[in-house]
């Protein structure tokens, strides 16, 4: 019973990576239409910037919010070329972010190397109800928590955060009482940067990145942001926390091999699932 | 015109300019020097060289296929290369296990159709980036079953395919290969422009427009949808056929995702839509990286700089065609053709296709 208890929280702290993900290219969908392909090399410049910070000597938590920054950075550099140029269609976007990630391997690769790395993280086992757990997991999931709260606290309670609500639920009235709806979208992809960023410091203890982590990333942060139609994200903490736990269980039980099986089978039976429900028309004049 | 009907219209415009196939002298010259160029490339070439060159043809026929999926009926794959993959793994499996080569070749085609009907009963419900996810979903799916499997050699892959016989003479040398893999791109691009020209191909631009307006004019959209997936599909398999007998060996990490994604780039390049801008496409692109790599490779250069240079130009070239060439390269340069002879006659030419009004 303990190992399985063990497996679970090993599970929700990987899910929130993953929610972290989702919820990255939540913001981004959100505001701008675009599904934002470069979400998991955000994760995966987070994830090896602050491995090479600590690895150069710099104090935790320093190595760790500079890296975060990093990926920020790269998220505004990413909405310059995707939305950069006015009217740029959403699909031509996502087919320019899948562009961005090829320019990332090429920095990834001359930057870092092409072998995985790792970092430490907090090192020892904590003790929950005689359940031992890596002290790591428990920090993913307190950090994890906080950030989902201070996102809803943004999303609802700031003036920014409610005029990226207002693009994402009508860019026209939004822009009509005077919101800058271009700048909002720099602000979704800035946004997105440091969720990923968030999510790839926070994981790279827990599972060896390389350059081209980032599809394993970007596929499970969709599968979990999907289940609440990309637009929710909520909904995408809880299915990357789901997502998480059975992949855990699957690992731990079953074939460590399938594990991805299940975020992949998860993602097209939602999708097609969602795509069966709605009459074509109205996929027609919302996608 | 509010933002989203835009978008449609958007993409039902893309540039598909098919002027009606005049066979006016200019294009049979310039089709009989283009055939009569590739015919005597490869003797000039040494194997390095001929090595890209088949290269160009086995992803020309890939590409062609995504280019009328993307181009035509709208559709994204990010996950072609499973076809490639599972018609290479087709044609070595028959042949190993006894069949005729011949057989195994002609059956890497229709082995990938057939799942490509499969998996699109399905998939192609969806649309857009839902599509696009869902089918890399499959090329992750295909990694982990192929690795899996014991029949297909794990991740350790199949070895010693033999090679290709075709009445009784076998098929050896790089130059037989490379002859080979032209012959299966030229009929691949037979059937599709064939395709494209048919009343099916007019149907599928309308489908990529809106498939409620096309289905409302009576266009079969489901069946439609799924034909032209396991075309697209069957090119790929009959390509992964010929790699197969070409290389003598497949593992599973020959067929990584972002070798479906690279594929886009090279249709994108060459423009969604045009049959020849996808072969222009593929060859510019791996030619491209060809020399890149090369120069990679050269002494004093890091170890890390040929897979740096080609996810470059692979970034680089996507980038500057989605933003300045929308349309891509092939129909930008008939573009410019179509406005050099408007301006000649001071008056619009007829026949002109829509795409050209922009």
């Amino acid at each position: 019973m303990i190992e399985f208890f063990t497996h679970v929280l090993s599970g929700v702290a990987v899910g929130c990576g993953f929610a972290l993900v989702g919820s990255g290219l939540v913001a981004v969908y959100r505001v701008t239409g675009v599904v934002n392909f470069a979400q998991g090399m955000f994760a995966v410049v987070g994830g090896l910037c602050a491995s090479t910070f600590l690895a150069a000597g710099l104090w935790h938590g320093v190595a760790e919010l500079s890296a975060v920054a990093v990926a920020g950075a790269v998220g505004a550099l990413t909405w310059a070329l995707a939305l950069g140029k006015p009217g740029t269609s959403a699909m031509n976007a996502l087919i320019v972010t899948l562009a961005v990630g090829f320019l990332g391997y090429a920095v990834l690769v001359s930057v870092f190397g092409d072998t995985p790395r790792s970092s430490t993280g907090l090192a020892g086992m904590t003790s929950v109800f005689g359940v031992p757990v890596r002290t790591h997991h428990l920090l993913v999931i307190g950090v994890t928590a906080v950030v989902f709260i201070l996102l809803w606290l943004f999303l609802t309670r700031t003036y920014l955060g409610k005029a990226l609500t207002a693009c994402a639920t009508n860019p026209y009235a939004a822009r009509v009482i005077g919101i800058p709806v271009a700048r909002m979208a720099l602000f979704a992809f800035v946004l997105g940067g440091i969720l990923g960023g968030l999510a790839g410091v926070l994981l790279i203890p827990l599972r060896p990145m390389s350059f081209n982590s980032d599809v394993s990333l970007i596929v499970h942060g969709f599968a979990a942001a999907i289940l609440g139609g990309l637009t929710r994200p909520m909904v995408a903490l809880a299915g990357g926390v789901m997502l998480g736990v059975v992949e855990s269980l699957v690992a731990g039980y079953a074939n460590p091999a399938y594990q991805t099986m299940v975020a992949l089978m998860v993602m097209l039976v939602v999708m097609v699932w969602h795509a069966a429900r709605r009459p074509t028309l109205h996929q027609e004049v919302t996608v | 015109m509010s933002a989203t009907t835009r978008t449609v219209v958007d993409s039902a415009e893309q540039e598909v300019t098919v002027p009606p196939p005049r066979r006016s002298w200019p294009r049979r010259l310039l089709l009989a020097v283009l055939v009569v160029g590739t015919l005597a490339l490869p003797l000039a070439l040494d194997s390095g060289e001929l090595a890209v060159f088949v290269q160009v043809a086995l992803s020309a026929c890939v590409v062609v296929g995504i280019s009328l999926l993307m181009g035509y009926a709208g559709q994204v794959s990010l996950g072609q290369a499973v076809f490639y993959g599972v018609g290479g793994y087709t044609a070595a499996l028959l042949s190993m296990y006894g069949a005729p080569t011949l057989v195994g070749l002609l059956a890497a085609p229709l082995v990938a159709a057939t799942i490509a009907v499969l998996l699109g009963l399905p998939l192609l419900r969806l649309r857009g980036h839902h599509l696009a996810f869902a089918t890399i979903a499959v090329h992750m799916m295909f990694l982990v079953l192929v690795t899996q499997s014991d029949l297909l050699g794990g991740s350790t892959g199949l070895q010693g395919i033999p090679l290709l016989s075709v009445a009784d003479r076998e098929i050896s040398t790089n130059l037989g290969h490379a002859y080979l893999a032209w012959a299966v791109l030229a009929l691949v691009v037979i059937i599709a422009l064939n395709t494209v020209r048919s009343r099916p191909g007019r149907a599928l631009r309308a489908l990529a427009g809106s498939e409620t307006a096309a289905a409302s004019s009576g266009i079969p959209v489901g069946r439609y949808k799924l034909t032209v997936f396991a075309l697209s599909a069957a090119f790929a398999g009959a390509a992964g056929g010929v790699y197969a007998f070409y290389i003598g060996f497949l593992s599973p990490g020959m067929f990584p995702v972002t070798m479906s994604i690279t594929y886009v780039v090279m249709a994108v390049v060459g423009g969604l839509g045009s049959v020849w801008g996808a072969v222009a496409g593929t060859a510019l692109v791996t030619v491209g990286v060809h020399f890149l790599t090369l120069w990679g490779t050269a002494e004093g250069m890091p170890d890390y700089a040929p897979s740096v240079f080609s996810y470059a130009v692979y970034g680089i070239a996507l980038v500057v065609t989605v933003l300045f060439l929308p349309h891509g390269v092939v129909p930008a340069l008939r573009r410019l053709r179509f406005r050099r002879a408007r301006s000649c006659e001071g008056k619009v030419k007829r026949g002109c296709s829509p795409g050209s009004r922009r």
